[in-house]
């Protein structure tokens, strides 16, 4: 059985930073516009992932929050195995919002 | 070798299984009870402070983690996403999308709230071949 590491590289970071400027890019934040967006980003980190032809199966978390002065902690824990899976977490903001992306790669 | 990719090659007994047996499925309603039950525990009553609240964060992770791996089925792995927020005027949205097999995959979430915070546990079972 043949299995890659997952590589978090800073490739895998500007990939996701590119995804999500251009789905939200200068934007306010719109209630309207927020499911759109949420789509836009997660579908388009998970196509360019899809294309690096890796064997893995990944799960992208995507969490917009409106910049309110309100406090945020996200923490996540897993189970599996450290030597072939990883993550890799993006941060963006513009004036209004906040946008995390998380990225699980679990091999297969 | 520091930043080169790496391929690594991993041996280990072939046990010809080419899927969960049947019954041993990641169950997701019994996940979600369990989920749940251990936001509705540990948040009841407390009040968002930002220095508590990201240690209050990784434990509840973890906490998670450790009471799905006891219902853990064989061959699956688990990654677990808790979000904790200040229940302020501001509006949030969570998503998540996964590249799995949607026979032997899932996913589930629970989502809690009080006067003074929100928060939101996602949990992804992962068939490991």
């Amino acid at each position: 059985i043949v299995v890659a590491l997952f590589d978090k590289n800073v490739q895998n970071n500007e990939e996701h930073n590119l995804a999500v400027e251009s789905t939200i890019g200068n934007s306010s934040y719109q209630h309207s516009k927020i499911n759109q967006w949420m789509s836009g980003i997660v579908e388009s980190s998970l196509s360019q992932l899809t294309k690096l032809g890796k064997p893995f199966k990944y799960i992208v978390t995507c969490i917009i929050l409106q910049k309110n002065g309100a406090g945020l902690h996200t923490a996540s824990s897993c189970f599996w195995d450290n030597s072939t899976d990883g993550s890799c977490t993006v941060r963006w903001e513009n004036k209004t919002i906040y946008c995390i992306v998380s990225v699980f790669g679990l091999a297969i | 070798f520091f930043g080169s990719d790496l391929e690594k090659f991993i041996t280990s007994l072939n046990t010809y299984r080419m899927g969960p047996e049947p019954g041993c499925h990641f169950n997701a309603s019994r996940t979600q009870q369990i989920l749940q039950a251990t936001l509705d525990r540990y948040l009841e009553g407390v009040c968002y402070s930002p220095d508590s609240c990201s240690q209050l964060c990784q434990m509840l992770a973890d906490l998670v983690l450790s009471k799905l791996k006891d219902v853990n089925p064989p061959r699956y792995k688990l990654v677990c996403q808790v979000v904790v927020g200040q229940s302020g005027k501001q509006g949030i949205s969570v998503a998540s999308r996964s590249l799995m097999n949607p026979n032997t995959d899932n996913y589930t979430s629970a989502v809690f709230q009080n006067h003074s915070l929100f928060a939101v546990a996602l949990v992804h079972g992962m068939y490991f071949e």
